[in-house]
């Protein structure tokens, strides 16, 4: 198997990552699956193509300027529709917002078909040339991803383990009621870590805008992608995502290269299978 | 006759042990009230009786037979019956509407026969009308069974629980603090219900913080602190006891 | 959430109204663009009736095109591919579905809620690649063309699917009768008070002597049946099947259409939603705005999910709307609560 497979592995890799941790810290401190988190990552994408191409911002300050954009975007979905909407009765309140963040992905590819135009969007590599390293050769793009991608979790790591921003949104995860008591306030942490969770799609969009095309679609297979790495990882668990979201896009290439096709059905199918066998996931907690 | 029988019962929440090594033995006709300061365990032993917690260790017999790692509503289908804390009922559903969907187990008639409405069904559910009339005039709610559960006074909702808890026809019924949020003359009113059931000859198995409640209904008692049984016997007897009050010390005077 | 009484905003008279009214629809126009409207408008509302039943029992479920598609294809394949006729195998195609319903119920429903919703997104995704791939019997990418049903003659009365409209059209309402009436009867039957028991409160529907994971199997085979039926009548309507006319965004289409049409209504929120939707979807399809019907859909559930109290829809303003006018005002607080 040629190296490029893992090359072209690891770049998806730290797409499916980043989506993953988003979305993974959203379901673990608001309790919510944001089914439109992978519009998300779609418009994060459209930000970064129109910033640079339309207003010749840097690519990494345009990632930057989308991660900001799509993140507050993120804050204002959960301040003014998801906050209005979720109950406390438990079970149907969740369905609910589902339901919402669901039709959410209607409401923005259908803008975005509107606004953007369906033609296809290429971002001109940012980084051309490649790498040459003897046996094979990696393109800097894809480099820069994976750069980025390890500065944004470092990034993410520190946010959540060094600063009081990360130590409350930490109590309210373990603690709601107790973390009210020392001062915090759990609905500003939600928009806070919604407003995080949606530009880290933001920024997964962004990056892969020179990679792949931009057009209204194509948050689906990122958000399937992370829906499935949160189900490896086991739902709750950060570290779980990033695993998950490493394995899967590892497999996806290789599937990818051994078959052809249909390598987002095996996946599907494997963590169907990993659910059943173990709902937890691979490292989430087991249930009651 | 002995109904129920738990020998060790531990239920470990991580580290933290919620019940440690319970022995109960409790014979049928029974009031037995289980008293204990807050997270002594009281719930939680309910919650593992009724299934919807499986104990970390030990056994439990009821009737002679295993009964750790049933689900609730085969706990149920065996007799056994309980009431939340909180209070939980079917939102958005009537008073009736409540105790007719809590009233399933009582039916002999399956689901074919409910969707046909065959005679068997009707015959069926006449005398589950019957039964939840029955019960909804017991606790005093029966002239508000067209109006919205959650509609009613905080008291009476409590009532409506109990009252959903008896329409599974148990032969076991556990309350968890039901005097919570009643008044007096409420609680009292609970206590001659609770009374009548136990005459009726179900076994009660009540927690309860109220003296005079507890003092009122029990045969015995039980105390849980920190997880652990330290004392269990006659009312006078156990709430007189030095380590039982210094449990509760600080928390209620007795 | 209030599940509506029916009586205050379908009164009798409005029901029988309506029947007649649907039933000499074909004397005013034959015209098969109108006709069609209401045939597949009546297709998709039997598919959301089968998703609100599910979601009556607190799941939500995105494979309902997928179950549309199982049933187009085992209806078309035993056509097509085996000879069959046209009767049988349409009661083969809804037979089928429900098997596979329970089969993936029995094994899936018992997890838990967010996990099975995604379990439906890849059950959608599979069935598409199955339809996809199996090229002998699925006819592959291009699918498989379903001849229309047989001639029937009863006495000196014929029957000719094949030369005009109409014929489907009274067997649309047909079917939706059927599936209308046995979903009613679910619903006002004990098996209701169950389902809305599981929905509002599980674990208090447990100690309650009730097991969730039968009824939820219930609610989900029953639904894939005539969800099932409805698949099969869709391709036998169209005349094909392709993979990719029921996927997932179609689970989605009709997921919209049970919300904004209003769950508390089983059988009336499903059929004002779905025709409300398809209908305005097929105007907007016309438009040359491209993407304005799916950004219509979903600003449509965000909406009524924002501003409508929770679990009422389209149907739910109808009886306000009802009452106000033509009634005593003050039911119209009754239907509001």
């Amino acid at each position: 198997m040629p190296p490029a497979i893992l090359i072209d592995g690891l770049t998806t890799s730290c797409l499916y990552v980043t989506m993953a941790f988003g979305m993974v810290l959203v379901f673990s401190i608001l309790g919510i699956l944001n089914w439109s988190h992978g519009s998300m990552f779609m418009l994060g994408a459209f930000v970064v193509y129109y910033a640079v191409t339309a207003g010749g911002i840097p690519f990494p300050l345009s990632l930057l300027v989308s991660a900001c954009v799509i993140g507050g975007l993120g804050i204002l979905i959960q301040m003014f529709i998801i906050e209005r909407i979720s109950f406390t009765v438990a079970g149907l309140g969740m369905i609910y917002v589902s339901a919402v963040t669901v039709g959410l992905i209607f409401f923005f590819e259908g803008a975005a078909s509107m606004l953007f135009g369906l033609q296809i969007k290429g971002l001109a590599a940012v980084l051309p040339g490649v790498l040459d390293l003897g046996a094979f050769s990696v393109s800097y793009q894809k480099i820069a991803v994976v750069v980025f991608t390890l500065v944004t979790m470092i990034t993410m790591y520190i946010v959540l383990n060094r600063t009081k921003l990360g130590l409350a949104i930490r109590a309210v995860a373990q603690e709601p009621l107790a973390s009210r008591l020392y001062g915090i306030s759990v609905r500003r942490i939600s928009w806070i870590v919604m407003g995080i969770g949606c530009a880290l799609a933001a920024i997964a969009g962004g990056l892969m805008a020179p990679v792949y095309s931009v057009n209204p679609f194509m948050g689906r297979i990122p958000l399937i992608m992370s829906l499935l790495a949160i189900i490896i990882g086991g739902a709750g668990s950060l570290t779980g995502a990033i695993v998950g979201g490493i394995i899967l896009g590892l497999l996806n290439s290789i599937i990818a290269y051994y078959l052809g096709w249909g390598s987002e059905i095996m996946l599907f199918l494997l963590v169907i299978f990993i659910l059943l066998l173990r709902p937890q996931g691979l490292l989430g907690a087991s249930p009651k | 006759m002995q109904l129920f029988e738990l020998n060790n019962v531990t239920k470990l929440f991580g580290k933290l042990s919620a019940l440690k090594d319970i022995d109960l033995r409790v014979d049928k006709g029974e009031m037995l009230c289980i008293v204990g300061p807050n997270g002594s365990g009281k719930t939680t032993l309910i919650n593992v009786i009724s299934g919807y917690y499986h104990p970390t260790r030990g056994e439990g017999f009821f009737k002679g037979k295993k009964i750790f790692g049933l689900r609730p509503d085969q706990i149920v289908a065996r007799g056994i019956a309980r009431t939340f804390q909180s209070n939980i009922l079917f939102e958005g559903a009537t008073v009736l509407e409540n105790m007719l969907i809590a009233s399933l187990p009582q039916y002999k008639t399956n689901n074919w026969q409910a969707f046909f409405e065959t005679k068997a069904y009707k015959n069926d559910r006449e005398k589950v009308m019957d039964r939840v009339t029955e019960l909804l005039k017991a606790f005093d709610i029966f002239n508000d069974r067209f109006l919205p559960a959650v509609g009613l006074s905080h008291g009476h909702q409590r009532m409506l629980g109990i009252a959903m808890a008896l329409a599974t026809n148990p032969s076991v019924l556990l309350l968890d603090e039901p005097t919570t949020g009643m008044n007096h003359e409420e609680a009292m009113f609970l206590v001659k219900n609770i009374k009548k059931v136990g005459e009726q000859g179900v076994t009660v198995i009540v927690i309860e913080h109220n003296i005079k409640v507890i003092l009122n209904i029990a045969t015995r008692v039980i105390v849980l602190n920190f997880g652990n049984k330290i004392a269990d016997g006659k009312p006078e007897e156990v709430l007189n006891k030095q380590e039982v009050i210094e449990a509760y010390l600080g928390t209620e005077a007795i | 959430m209030r599940y509506i009484d029916y009586k205050t905003i379908l009164p009798g008279t409005v029901v029988g109204f309506l029947v007649a009214l649907i039933v000499i629809i074909p004397v005013f126009t034959t015209n098969p663009m109108i006709l069609s409207i209401f045939i597949i408008s009546g297709i998709w509302a039997i598919a959301t009736m089968g998703f609100t039943l599910i979601l009556r029992t607190g799941q939500f479920s995105l494979a309902q095109a997928a179950f549309m598609a199982v049933g187009g294809y085992v209806s078309a394949i035993l056509t097509v591919k085996l000879g069959m006729p046209f009767w049988p195998s349409f009661l083969l195609a809804g037979i089928v579905s429900g098997i596979v319903a329970l089969l993936l119920g029995l094994v899936v429903l018992r997890v838990g809620g967010m996990y099975f919703t995604i379990i439906t997104l890849g059950v959608s995704e599979i069935v598409r690649v199955i339809a996809l791939m199996w090229d002998s019997a699925t006819g592959g990418a291009q699918g498989l063309l379903v001849p229309p049903p047989p001639h029937i003659i009863l006495g000196s009365f014929e029957i000719n699917f094949a030369a005009s409209t109409v014929p489907y059209y009274y067997f649309m309402v047909f079917l939706v009768a059927i599936t209308a009436l046995v979903f009613w009867q679910m619903d006002r039957s004990r098996l209701g008070g169950v389902f809305l028991g599981i929905a509002v409160n599980p674990i208090l529907a447990e100690h309650q002597g009730i097991h969730i994971m039968k009824y939820r199997v219930i609610a989900f085979t029953v639904a894939a049946v005539f969800t099932g039926f409805a698949g099969a009548y869709y391709a036998t309507f169209l005349s094909a099947i392709t993979p990719l006319m029921l996927g997932t965004w179609q689970s989605v289409s009709i997921m919209i259409m049970s919300i904004v049409g209003g769950i508390s209504s089983l059988v009336g929120g499903a059929l004002i939603g779905a025709f409300v939707l398809y209908t305005l979807g097929i105007y907007l399809n016309r438009l040359p705005i491209y993407g304005i019907q799916p950004f219509v859909y979903g600003a449509a559930i965000v909406l009524v999910l924002l501003f409508l109290p929770k679990g009422t829809g389209l149907i739910d303003l109808w009886g306000k709307l009802w009452h106000k006018v033509f009634r005593e005002p003050e039911k119209a607080e009754i239907a509001e609560e």
